[in-house]
């Protein structure tokens, strides 16, 4: 079972963006405000606030983590064309207050022309890398060749990729086998423009990121995407949140390793929900990716799950502000038999009931609360 | 509001929990939970939490064009209606007893010509004055200002106007307003503007926008442009304005109202209906007509006012309120956030929140948070809530079973599938394989040394591979135990066939194979059925039917084996017998496996046992065992690869016993992987092979990896370190260099006592003749060069690290005592120091000192040695 609580999070706008760190215990959330924060979990399991301040001038739209071994460093991106590196530093003897940390901007990445829509650090075996997309199509990977220095980046790689990007995801496997490997969403509405999703390839004999797949089938704007964990599967999969929450899986073909083309692979779509009834906004999985959560514009997040024969389900839908959905059978029959009682009532006023409003049809029973 | 019969909807502007729908008449409605006592009667849905219930209808005013809620409290519920003539009337919903409305309630304001009223606009500062927007009328202006407050007019009403009406009482008709503004020109849209509200008015008028000054009638601005529908100023920002034309949204800046800041892209549709959200800065709704979707664009990253150069961004969203039907109206909650009303052409309403975007993410102990506007949302796993386990997220199970020691019974190995929660056949199957593994192998290395090497190997790689090498196989018919009549059941032995049964577990180790061992476990477990059927298949039908018995006459026993024994009991090997017949069409209704295989293997022909083998539900290893009895040498290959197969493809672990731990297994295990995720399975299982091969292989590594790294995330540091352990010992390679040593500041040596890398330090110390005197004093030196340690920041003694725990101790055995203690002293007598100011003293004097102090204890020196690492502060999760 899952139960939802509220944290008052103080931000003077909407929030566009929340990140775990790797253990979990700490989150940076990231606002319209222009502000980003930075919580901790306390022992009593409580978030505090440790660290509130200004960051771009305009909107945040993501913020994002290192790994910790790389020391406690966060990258944000936002309207104002800008992604900005930060690092906690402790120890100065400035009067800050108790319990609060502070964080010194080390670096900020210029080269966007337009608003720097993602932000996301390479997985940890890459090395610290950086990668940032920006709304006139541009993927940028940046590299602190010296881990001690935030404050030199050297921007390795452009990618353009001729649609306007809104999200980026690394291919989080490590395995030797698996090249680097980047997707990019773009949020163009235009269907005529095709594929929506591509995928990059690291080369490594052009030492090069190449295009090494279009989804052809994703034609509306995407929102957001997001790689599972690979946990050493043989595979990769993909959650793509568009019209709908849609699951890829990717199965690299064999090649031979001499060549230099990039690995061809066999695409599945794993499930389609629509349940959203419209613009699905972000998707996330779980560490095992054998959980996946989507947001969409019906303000509900719903839980998605696997069985063992890759037969994804609802397991569970959350209303945004955390309440539970009430849309139990029996409530839904509830509803309906209070209206056609009260069409009878009023016989005579001159009200048009012949078609009563429906509640929205829903494909899964929701059930009580979340079940993992 | 153009089309007269489509439904629009009003908002109360002082309740937020009435609206009024107007089509031909005016209904007032008032919005409640659903299902309260209040509303349950007649109350119409609109959501699922939401119902209205009808108030009032007015049908007073026919020919309605337009319609505008008067903005003050009081009188409440009193609108304008504008006619298809041109009039205004005043009306209200309700009983209101106010004697002020009564006053009003009934007032008609007349235009001099007759014709179309487009629009309706109250002052919000003097809620006297009504702005009225009518067609063009070449005599006559098109802006006519009243005053609800003015009396009657002096001069007659003309007999017409009163037939017109119906109106008796002539005595409420207003004819002269108070201004008239845009002579000979056609008003479609107008609304007061925030910067003046009793002064300023915008009018979309024929081709132009215009702005008049109530102050000086005369003066106009005006900028030409087709968008002179629904003008509208945004609430939060009231120099922008909003207008369209078709299907075509222009956004203007008051301040520089040449032309248009921006506007929006065109829908192919015309637009129906233009709205400010006014509970959010710069969000606009847009409807069109015959659709579905409200348009919404979210401005508030435009920068206002616009410079040249930037380029603005809009957000655009499209909302379904109500699935497939049209919307006709809509309008927003003046109060609740983001929240409007819709209603479709034919009356249906619903109440609908425009919902901001959720950004959302799980964290590595799978808790959720999303963010939904302003708010944080946490939804943390409720352990231990009595979910099923099937229903567990591996993720979940994974961190169970690492804090419960899954994987470490080395010596009991078949125990790890308790430690895993007992409940799952597959790593039940696994675990025991492994045991037998282990426990087979060990048996040969004591025995049979001298060829060890060849049959270890053998053990590991499976049944399939054992099969495969078997030779000399032997053909025996035997009888069937407790009679002498001969079976012609023949029964194939061999040295390897009888390794496989060592790993399928039916007989134990050596050359003993007796199944007897294995029968008495079994019926201790109470698998009676299963036990019954290894007897049959051992031909002891008499001990089968004893273990049916037994079965049934046990706690809980199931009465029917007793039936099922006594069918056994009159088997008969004659081909033709009736009870042949019924037993092989019998047999298919049994429920339980095995004794569905039992009767299977009695009626079959020999050698034709494919109702035994391809039993699914019976466990791999039964059918494995039973294949290397009964199938021959031609057969048993051919089965065998056939099963390997199979398992291999589903990801079965119960297939581990045919693969062994080979390059088969790890393919195996990647389906299984592959599957389920469970790579803490994986890991534990390769790293019990012996043969160093699997472990290179790199999926091998790879699952090992992503397991640390897990435990890593989960903050498991304790598992993984043990994890470590357990792995260095199988394979060696995995073990870290040491990482660190302090070097003497003098001599530049490293100042241990017992480091293993460099023997000679250990002699050079001892020919100082310490050795023989192990005193807390002496080791405060370098080993080296005699020179004082450093001083601890906090007593200012000497630093070192005695070796008080085993004094008397000489150095030369201080490894051995090493091992055996596996520890060199009293943490709280370890060096430590802060790497970064480099203080330092003993360990535990430097806890207790920042138990109540942030700064370092030297004088001056301001470093916060201890927040400096802020992953060294998370307490490890798995300590408790």
């Amino acid at each position: 079972m899952f139960v939802a609580r509220s944290i008052a999070a103080d931000h003077k706008d909407l929030i566009h963006d929340v990140s775990y760190d790797f253990h979990g215990r700490r989150m940076a959330t990231c606002s319209s405000d222009q502000s980003m924060k930075v919580w901790d979990k306390g022992g009593n399991a409580e978030w505090n606030c440790t660290a509130s301040w200004k960051t771009h001038s305009g909107s945040v739209w993501r913020v994002t983590w290192a790994h910790p071994e790389f020391g406690q460093v966060l990258a944000s991106c936002s309207f104002d064309r800008t992604a900005i590196v930060w690092e906690e530093i402790v120890g100065e003897s400035n009067d800050k207050q108790r319990g609060q940390s502070h964080w010194i901007k080390r670096t900020t990445l210029v080269d966007s022309r337009t608003s720097v829509t993602d932000v996301k650090f390479a997985p940890k075996h890459m090395g610290l890398m950086l990668t940032t997309c920006s709304a006139d199509g541009v993927v940028r990977i940046y590299e602190a060749p010296d881990v001690m220095n935030l404050s030199q980046w050297s921007l390795q790689h452009e990618i353009s990729s001729k649609l306007s990007c809104s999200c980026i995801s690394w291919n989080p496997s490590s395995s030797r086998a698996h090249a680097p490997m980047i997707a990019v969403g773009s949020d163009d509405s235009n269907v005529t423009y095709g594929g929506k999703v591509q995928i990059y390839e690291y080369n490594e004999v052009t030492r090069k990121y190449a295009k090494a797949e279009t989804l052809m089938t994703v034609t509306d704007a995407v929102h957001d995407i997001a790689f599972a964990p690979n946990l050493g599967r043989s595979f990769h999969v993909l959650a793509i949140a568009t019209k709908d929450v849609r699951i890829f899986k990717l199965v690299p073909l064999r090649k031979d390793s001499s060549s230099s083309a990039p690995t061809k692979f066999e695409v599945q779509v794993l499930a389609q929900f629509d349940s959203h009834n419209s613009q699905v906004w972000r998707v996330s999985w779980n560490i095992t990716s054998t959980l996946l959560a989507s947001s969409g514009d019906d303000g509900c997040v719903r839980l998605w799950k696997a069985n063992y024969m890759d037969n994804w389900k609802c397991t569970g839908i959350l209303k945004g502000d955390g309440s539970p959905v009430s849309g139990q059978p029996g409530a839904l029959s509830g509803i309906l038999g209070s209206a056609t009682a009260q069409s009878a009532l009023n016989g005579n006023c001159p009200m048009k009931c012949a078609v009563m409003s429906k509640p929205r049809p829903r494909k899964e029973k929701p059930r009580g609360g979340i079940l993992p | 509001m153009s089309s007269g019969y489509k439904p629009d909807i009003l908002w109360s502007p002082h309740h937020a929990d009435r609206y009024v729908i107007c089509d031909t008449e005016l209904s007032l409605y008032r919005i409640g939970p659903a299902g309260s006592s209040e509303t349950k009667a007649g109350a119409l849905p609109l959501s699922e939490e939401t119902a209205a219930t009808l108030l009032a209808i007015n049908s007073d005013t026919p020919y309605m064009k337009c319609v505008a809620w008067y903005p003050k409290h009081e009188p409440e519920c009193l609108l304008a209606v504008g006619q298809a003539n041109g009039r205004v009337v005043l009306t209200s919903l309700g009983q209101s007893h106010n004697s002020k409305c009564k006053e009003l309630v009934g007032k008609e304001f007349v235009p001099k010509h007759a014709r179309q009223c487009n629009t309706l606009a109250w002052n919000p500062v003097d809620s006297n004055w009504l702005a009225a927007g009518l067609d063009k009328h070449r005599a006559d202006f098109s802006v006519l200002i009243w005053d609800i407050s003015s009396k009657f007019s002096p001069e007659a009403v003309p007999a017409e106007k009163v037939r017109l009406s119906g109106d008796v009482d002539s005595g409420l008709v207003v004819t002269k307003p108070l201004y008239e503004l845009g002579q000979n020109d056609a008003c479609l849209s107008l609304c007061w503007l925030p910067r003046d509200h009793q002064k300023l008015l915008l009018a979309g008028m024929h081709r132009n926008l215009a702005i008049f000054d109530l102050r000086n009638t005369s003066q106009k601005t005006f900028v030409n442009t087709k968008a002179i529908q629904g003008v509208t100023v945004d609430p939060h920002f009231q120099d922008r304005v909003a207008s369209f034309f078709e299907g075509q949204v222009a956004i203007w800046d008051l301040r520089k109202f040449e032309k248009p800041v921006f506007t929006l892209t065109e829908q192919p549709k015309p637009l129906t209906k233009v709205a400010w959200c006014p509970t959010r800065m710069g969000l606009l709704a847009t409807l069109t007509r015959d659709s579905n979707i409200i348009r919404l664009y979210d401005m508030q990253h435009t920068p206002m006012p616009f410079g040249d150069e930037v380029e603005p961004t809009i957000i655009e969203r499209s909302v379904q309120p109500c699935s497939e039907s049209i919307i006709s109206s809509f309008a927003w909650h003046p109060s609740a956030q983001n929240r409007m009303v819709v209603v479709s052409p034919n009356r249906v309403m619903n109440d609908f929140t425009v919902f901001e975007r959720i950004s959302l993410a799980w964290s590595s102990t799978t808790a959720l948070m999303w963010a939904c506007g302003r708010h944080l949302y946490e939804c943390a796993e409720d352990a231990g809530q009595g979910v099923a386990a099937t229903e567990k997220d591996i993720a979940t199970k994974m961190r169970e079973r690492a804090q419960s020691h899954y994987g470490h019974d080395t010596v009991q190995v078949w125990r790890n599938h308790v430690l895993a929660g007992g409940d799952d056949p597959q790593l039940r199957s696994l675990w025991y394989t492994l045991h037998y593994i282990l426990h087979c192998s060990q048996y040969t290395e004591n025995v049979e040394q001298k060829q060890q090497s060849n049959k270890q190997s053998l053990i590991y790689s499976g049944i399939k591979n054992i099969v495969k090498s078997s030779s000399g196989t032997t053909e025996t018919r035997r009888c069937w135990s407790g009679s002498d009549r001969q079976t012609d059941v023949p029964r194939y032995h061999s040295e390897e066939r009888s390794l496989a049964l060592q790993l399928c577990g039916w007989i134990g180790r050596g050359p003993d194979i007796d199944v007897e061992p294995f029968l008495k476990s079994l019926e201790q477990e109470g698998e009676w059925e299963r036990a019954a059927a290894v007897a049959l298949f051992n031909l002891d039908i008499r001990r089968a039917i004893q273990i049916l018995n037994k079965g049934a006459s046990a706690e809980k026993g199931d009465l029917n084996l007793n039936v099922v024994a006594m069918a056994l009991s009159g088997y008969t090997d004659e081909k033709n017998s009736l009870w042949r017949e019924m037993c092989s069409s019998l047999r298919l209704q049994l429920k339980k496996p095995y004794l569905c295989i039992m009767f299977a293997f009695l009626t079959s022909e020999p050698g034709a046992y494919d109702a035994v083998l391809y039993e699914s539900r019976v466990a791999v290893r039964d059918r494995v065992a039973f294949a290397c009895m009964f199938l021959n040498d031609a057969q048993l290959p051919r089965y065998i690869d056939k099963l390997t197969n199979e398992m291999k493809e589903a990801g079965n672990l119960e297939g581990i016993l045919l693969t062994g731990l080979t390059k088969d297994g790890v393919d195996l295990m990647e389906s299984y992987v592959d599957r389920t995720g469970d790579v803490q399975t994986a890991s534990f299982c390769m790293l019990k092979g012996s043969p160093g091969e699997v472990l290179k292989d790199p999926r091998v590594q790879c699952w090992i990896e992503n397991y640390r790294n897990l435990l890593d995330a989960w903050r498991f540091w304790h598992k993984r370190a043990e994890f470590d352990i357990h792995r260095s010992k199988l394979d060696p390679s995995s073990k870290p260099l040491p990482q660190v040593f302090v070097s003497c500041n003098f001599c530049g040596k490293s100042i241990s006592y017992s480091c293993s890398a460099m023997p000679h330090q250990g002699r050079g110390f001892s020919q100082y003749g310490v050795s023989g005197s192990p005193t807390k004093s002496k080791v405060t030196s370098c080993p080296g060069c005699r020179k004082p340690l450093p001083r601890c920041a906090l007593c200012l003694m000497n630093m070192g690290t005695p070796v008080s725990s085993c004094p008397g101790t000489g150095k030369a055995n201080e490894k051995a005592d090493l091992t055996r203690d596996k520890k060199l002293a009293q943490f709280n007598n370890w060096f430590t120091w802060c790497h970064n100011c480099r203080h330092g003293g003993h360990a535990g004097h430097m806890l207790s000192w920042f138990r109540d102090h942030s700064e370092c204890p030297v004088s001056a020196c301001t470093c916060k040695c201890m927040q400096l690492d802020t992953t060294g502060n998370l307490v490890p999760s798995d300590s408790v």
